[in-house]
């Protein structure tokens, strides 16, 4: 029982992500979830992330951006993975880079900065850590 | 502690098994509680936004009946039914969903159609005052906040549902499985504990009269 919660935990999750070049392209951007249901885009937002990143930059980022809940981390903390992700919410949060950063580290309050620009291209993923530390790749 | 007895070999693999469903439960916990508070976090931003948002259409709904109000009197009444008759073209309003956290909700989208130039309204420009436009300006972009407002209330009544579900789910793991589970672990850990004294003193009786025998042999 308790398996199933955990596995359910995750089933709103894209089966794949697209890109925003070829999200601007469709008339309804929507990607396809895990539980067989879809996820609609705000073409708003689809239009503010074309804005702050440049044109070249649109085929490389992927939507929806995933914000990972690891509780390895502590309470209310989370990862997010991808230079052009990075790239995004750094932008959004006035944040510079730091040196041999391999995953921005967000706490809640900046993810509520996150969550209130981009409520729809962005996706709350909840890891499992197998040993501690260590999260879990097949929860992603 | 007695009912924990029930139904439970006290085995070391049992108890094996028994430590990695408290581990399971123990991380599936900490995912939960995640779960409720970034859920509690979006719902209370929602209901931030929805507030705002209701005073914004309830404000420019106040202005829109105002300016009815003003093209009834400059226009008359049958003037105004004549005009809204004759206003054509259906609006198009997109309704999707999304999904936060495994709760599907509305995405409600203005489609092309909801604010129109004057032209497109489709009632007589001659035959009707300037007031008749301003009341269907306002009335159109009154209409779009409408939406977004039916979309907030919609978004922030199912996350309180599910708020509700995830709560339980935590509270049932922290105050009744978890506790279970280390209960029955540590009745196993006692039972085996015993077994193991009296294993031991076994053993010694056994030495003993082993020995008893041979001195005697």
């Amino acid at each position: 029982m308790i398996k199933r919660q955990i596995q359910n935990l995750n089933r709103h999750l894209p089966k794949g992500r697209v890109t925003l070049e070829n999200l601007l392209k469709q008339e309804k951007p929507r990607v396809e979830n895990r539980d067989g249901d879809s996820h609609r885009f705000k073409r708003r937002e689809l239009n503010y992330l074309s804005e702050i990143l440049p044109p070249e930059k649109h085929s490389k980022l992927r939507l929806p951006i995933i914000i990972r809940i690891s509780p390895d981390l502590g309470r209310g903390a989370t990862r997010i993975s991808g230079d052009v992700e990075k790239e995004v919410l750094r932008k959004i949060l006035e944040k510079e880079e730091e040196e041999g950063e391999d995953e921005l580290i967000l706490y809640r309050p900046e993810i509520r900065i996150v969550r209130k620009k981009l409520p729809t291209t962005t996706q709350y993923a909840f890891m499992i850590s197998s040993t501690k530390g260590e999260p879990d790749e097949r929860n992603r | 502690m007695a009912s924990a007895s029930e139904n439970i070999q006290p085995t070391r693999g049992e108890l094996l098994k028994l430590k990695r469903r408290i581990d399971l439960a123990k991380r599936g916990h900490e995912l939960l509680r995640e779960k409720r508070d970034a859920l509690v976090t979006e719902f209370f931003d929602n209901l931030d936004m929805l507030r705002g948002k209701r005073e914004d259409v309830e404000e420019k709904l106040d202005r829109a009946y105002e300016a009815l109000i003003d093209a009834k009197v400059s226009d008359g009444s049958s003037e105004l039914e004549k005009s809204a008759l004759a206003s054509s073209g259906d609006i198009e309003i997109d309704v999707d969903s999304r999904n936060i956290m495994g709760v599907r909700v509305p995405i409600v989208e203005a489609g092309e159609g909801v604010e129109r130039n004057v032209t497109e309204r489709g009632y007589s420009l001659q035959e009707t005052s300037s007031n008749i436009d301003v009341a269907a300006e306002k009335f159109e972009e009154a209409l779009k906040d409408v939406l977004e407002l039916a979309e907030a209330e919609e978004i922030v009544r199912r996350l309180a549902r599910e708020i509700e579900k995830t709560k339980r789910r935590v509270n049932s793991l922290e105050y009744v499985l978890i506790p279970r589970l280390e209960n029955n672990k540590e009745y196993i850990e006692m039972r085996l504990e015993e077994q193991e004294r009296e294993d031991k003193f076994r053993m010694k009786r056994v030495k003993q009269k082993m020995e008893r025998e041979e001195a005697e042999a």
